[in-house]
């Protein structure tokens, strides 16, 4: 039972790894779905779209923080200055460590600028004409 | 409590040196053993003869009917457009009729869509993925027999549809009303041939993501595997999000046909925006799935040719994933023009714009692999160069569109038309043909000619950018889409013309190409073994052709193995890294950790067989007889098909093995079992369970839908479902899944009959749960008002997936006492109370939605 344990342990941990590069790119979906949801349902119900739309700028600057969070503990375990390496392509144990850190890093750029341009219209758009 | 858990544990773990040592590696194998090995291989792996032939699975011959068949349908598909093209190249020319013209546009879309671009990809990579990664097969062999089976019945039915003058005319993403409200069975057609079709994409995303979890050669981390392999498990993940809303938009569509409920009829509160949600959700992720697989082939070729690795490996994984997870913001740009509020167009007005981004960052990773290696500008690099070319201007007009004011003016003009060509020929058609000039002495054992591909590509490309550039023209001159004939003096028929004649030189190109593919090459000579020089797995393939796809599955320590491990070639072929023999003449290949590749199990993989082609059969009428209103044949197939099914299951999958292990070569024993999270199988219902969930959402969502659109949803006044029957269905779903839970448990605790008693009472209470919410529903009219047709939809959902839970349960109990599930061995009910776990929450969120949703909004 233990070394069951052991293996459902460790495959926990695979698992986790290969999902926190998702991190990023989730934390923008989250908030694209929430965006889009409310404005429409706030249109559509006639209920106050200033409200909604304040609410969801105070949205988007949390989710940009949660991506920034998600960058920094990304890019301390790509970790390039102390390794020296940038590329990570052998195929050693600490090779995989840092490559994940460093796509995950990647991700959160990407996603952090999704939910720039995603909140853009929160702050230049009018309602729901 | 110890004996069991003692015994439990029994189930052995992988022991021995892993990994290999440079000593063990470089010892010799004898000659005769050498020999003996490969004997027994080949003999275990043979390709059947004759008529035989036909019962192959095997991922070589499965991905070459694949291939051709998708070729057909997309030859086929192009003659339409032939047609199409030559019916525009003269004002008001009566070569063809409105309603031939309707046919024809609305099939050379599903076609091109459905039948080529899709199936296309998943031909491609159950043909190469195996060989890249160094695996004797997919882990599912038999699985993509069927998949293929179905492709190719689903696929005739579609499109021989047009020979009988009934295909469907209402356009490729089928629009209500005119689509619901067509006569003739263009429709149903579309509906249930493509929903066919769909069940059969699900399967292969389902066997691809697993073969690149779990069927790495040892040693292939993560950051080394190819990056071909990264783009199919991105792609296989975006086909399980996309696909289902379509087949769930599929479901409402065909019960609104068949049976009257309103879902997309305003008059009786339904919404035909809904079918267009769903139809977008699905159809822009969608053109993603169709480019980067095709573009994960240009990062194959390319490092190739540079002579050197990619640069940005990390970069164009990031641009993979990014892409993936962004496409599915995209869906509204498809629908500027309906209505919606100012704001939502703006959210996806900017997720469309920041899509470019990351697809922008993998062609900038090309360029620069390119501009620091020394290229050998191949034949396959210059289709790369013209994809590259037209990709990019494909995606400047897309910019473009995706700026809601110039969409406005530019909507259902053939600027639209020109746009979505020039990406699907710059991001899917010319890498494809690239791919085929590359990989086809992997795939045939023989070269393609270099003459005859020069002169395919510049016909094609010569004649794609004289069809298509002037269309952006004509676009902006204000022709719409889907006109069959247009009045001379406008200024379109010179544009018109021109478009024709580029579609002929086209065709001319497709020819020679098609010509090359089939012509005669036995008296080529012996092709080189890796003709390329690439650094990647797939080129340490046989010459000639051996069927265990790979003599010795390798240790891998870095990207471009071939390259960088010398020696590697000579020591597969001696057989001296692992599962160099078939000792007990089965098929098996090796299963390796999800992360970092490290051996875990010897999986035995099926083979040959007629019952894949008996349950492809048999589905294929459950879906075609429908079509006709023929609902007792329908019906018989049905069951028909899960017999087959079962068989098929019974016979060949999770075994109770002759030995617990065995040893794998290179001092490694690995266990022949796996269950639960170890298993393949648990990877596969887990895939295909998130699917069947993301379908269970979106017909979740046409409910809030309803609410959203409408004042008064649920009606004032509107009879509801039986409350206490919606708990007490609620109460025996979640009972069913408890006793299924509960017998997994017990079985692995040794306490066999408690267990049986449990897997014979849970379908008492799943049928009991699933009875109960069909009579909640029972005084309800779909006909009358959306909301009573919602609610029969759902409850009609969770009946069915409650029925298959209960063939499931009945199985597990058949093995229990059979002897195939014991208390060690026991991978179906773990698989099958996976299968539960997903069920329960449907349940739970239907009831709710059913019994708390009158309530509350």
């Amino acid at each position: 039972m233990t070394e069951r344990k052991e293996q459902l342990e460790e495959f926990a941990e695979e698992r986790a790894s290969l999902m926190k590069i998702t991190m990023g790119p989730l934390i923008w979906a989250i908030h694209f779905v929430i965006c889009y949801g409310l404005a429409a349902v706030t249109c559509a119900k006639g209920w106050d779209i200033e409200m909604a739309r304040a609410g969801l700028l105070v949205f988007s600057v949390g989710s940009l923080g949660a991506i920034v969070w998600v960058g920094w503990n990304s890019w301390r375990q790509w970790n390039p200055h102390e390794t020296g390496d940038y590329f990570n392509s052998w195929g050693r144990a600490e090779d995989r460590h840092h490559f994940l850190g460093h796509a995950a890093f990647l991700l959160a750029i990407i996603s952090f600028l999704g939910v720039v341009f995603t909140s853009l219209p929160l702050v230049m758009l009018g309602g729901c004409q | 409590m110890t004996d069991h858990r003692q015994d439990r544990s029994a189930l052995p773990k992988p022991s021995g040196t892993y990994p290999p040592t440079e000593e063990m590696l470089a010892e010799p194998v004898p000659d005769e053993v050498q020999a003996a090995q490969a004997e027994r291989l080949r003999a275990a792996w043979a390709t059947p003869k004759g008529f035989r032939y036909w019962t192959a699975v095997n991922n070589s011959e499965v991905g070459k009917w694949y291939c051709l068949t998708a070729l057909i349908f997309m030859l086929l598909a192009g003659v339409m457009a032939l047609l199409i093209r030559a019916q525009l190249a003269v004002p008001e020319s009566e070569l063809v009729s409105a309603d031939r013209f309707n046919q024809l546009f609305t099939m050379h879309g599903s076609a091109m869509m459905f039948l080529f671009a899709v199936p296309m990809f998943e031909a491609i990579s159950i043909l190469l993925l195996p060989g890249m990664l160094g695996a004797r097969d997919m882990p599912f062999p038999r699985l993509s027999a069927f998949g293929y089976w179905c492709f190719l019945i689903g696929g005739v039915f579609v499109i021989g549809s047009i020979f009988f003058d009934a295909a469907p005319r209402a356009g490729w993403f089928m629009y209500p009303p005119l689509a619901t409200e067509d006569e003739g069975p263009g429709s149903d057609i579309w509906l249930l041939g493509l929903s066919f079709i769909e069940v059969a994409s699900i399967a292969a995303a389902v066997e691809l993501i697993v073969g690149t979890l779990k069927c790495r050669p040892p040693g292939m981390r993560v950051n080394i595997m190819p990056l071909y392999a990264w783009y199919v498990m991105v792609v296989g993940g975006m086909i399980l999000f996309a696909f289902p809303p379509l087949i769930a938009g599929d479901f409402l569509f065909e019960l609104e046909r068949s049976f009257d409920w309103p879902f997309f009829d305003p008059e009786r509160g339904g919404d035909p925006m809904l079918w267009q949600h769903l139809f977008w959700i699905f159809g822009h992720p969608e053109v993603y799935i169709v480019f980067l697989p095709s573009i994960a082939i240009a990062a194959m070729i390319i490092p190739t040719v540079a002579r050197r690795p990619i640069v940005g490996y990390s970069w164009i994984v990031l641009s993979a994933v990014g892409t993936g997870f962004l496409s599915f913001g995209l869906w509204v740009h498809h629908m500027f023009t309906t209505g919606l509020p100012t704001i939502s167009l703006g959210f996806f007005s900017a997720a469309s714009e920041a899509v470019v981004i990351p697809t922008g960052v993998q062609i900038f990773a090309f360029l620069a692999t390119l501009m620091v290696g020394r290229v050998k500008m191949t034949l396959p690099m210059l289709w790369i160069a013209g994809a590259l070319a037209i990709f990019t201007m494909g995606g400047l007009t897309g910019v473009m569109l995706a700026l809601a004011p110039f969409d406005f003016q530019a909507h259902d003009t053939y600027f639209v038309v020109a746009h979505l060509h020039y990406t699907l020929f710059g991001g899917m058609v010319f890498p494809v043909i690239a791919g085929v000039y590359y990989f086809f002495p992997f795939i045939q054992k023989k070269q393609l000619s270099e003459r005859l591909g020069r002169w395919a590509f510049w016909l094609i490309f010569c004649g794609f950018n004289l069809t298509f550039l002037p269309m952006h023209l004509t676009g902006l001159w204000g022709m719409p889409r889907r006109i069959y004939t247009y009045p001379t003096g406008l200024g379109w028929d010179g544009l018109n013309l021109i478009s024709t004649v580029g579609a002929f030189v086209i065709a001319a190109g497709f020819a020679i190409f098609v010509w090359d593919l089939i012509r005669p090459k036995h008296r080529q000579p012996q092709i080189k073994r890796n003709p390329w020089e690439a650094g990647t797995l797939e080129w340490t393939h046989d010459v000639p052709e051996e069927a265990w796809g790979i003599r010795s599955i390798p240790h891998v320590a870095s990207r471009y193995p071939l390259w960088d491990q010398p020696e590697m070639q000579a020591r597969i072929d001696t057989g001296r890294y692992y599962l160099p023999d078939a000792a007990e003449g089965r098929r098996e290949t090796l299963v390796t950790s999800v992360i970092d590749a490290e051996p875990i199990q010897v999986q035995r993989v099926t083979g040959p067989a007629w019952i894949t082609q008996a349950a492809a059969a048999f589905t294929g009428g459950a879906f075609i007889f429908p079509t006709f209103h023929w609902y007792p044949p329908a019906i018989v197939c049905a069951v028909l098909a899960v017999c087959c099914i079962i068989y098929w299951l019974w016979t060949s999958t999770a075994r109770v093995p002759e030995a617990p292990s065995k040893d794998a070569g290179l001092g490694l024993t690995l266990p022949t079992y796996a269950s639960g999270h170890a298993s393949v199988g648990w990877w596969a219902m887990w895939i295909t369970m998130l699917g069947d969930a993301t379908a269970f959402a979106s017909l979740v969502f046409g409910f809030f839908f309803y609410w959203t659109s409408q004042d008064d949803f649920p009606p004032e006044g509107a009879m509801h479902a039986e409350p206490w029957l919606v708990g007490l269905a609620a109460l025996g779903l979640a009972v069913a899944w408890a006793l299924t839970v509960g017998a997994r448990e017990l079985n692995r605790r040794w306490m066999v009959g408690a267990a049986r008693t449990c897997l014979a009472v849970a379908p008492l209470a799943a049928a009991g749960g699933a009875a109960a919410l069909m009579v909640s529903v029972l005084e309800l009219e779909p006909e009358t008002h959306v909301y009573p047709a919602v609610l029969w939809a759902l409850a009609i959902w969770v009946t069915v997936h409650a029925g298959a839970g209960v063939i499931m349960q009945l199985y597990c109990l058949a093995g229990s006492v059979f002897g195939k599930l014991t208390p060690r061995y026991d991978a179906d009910i773990w698989n099958v109370s996976l299968y539960w776990h997903f069920q329960v929450l449907a349940a739970l969120v239907t009831c709710a939605v059913m019994g708390l949703a009158p309530g509350v909004l």
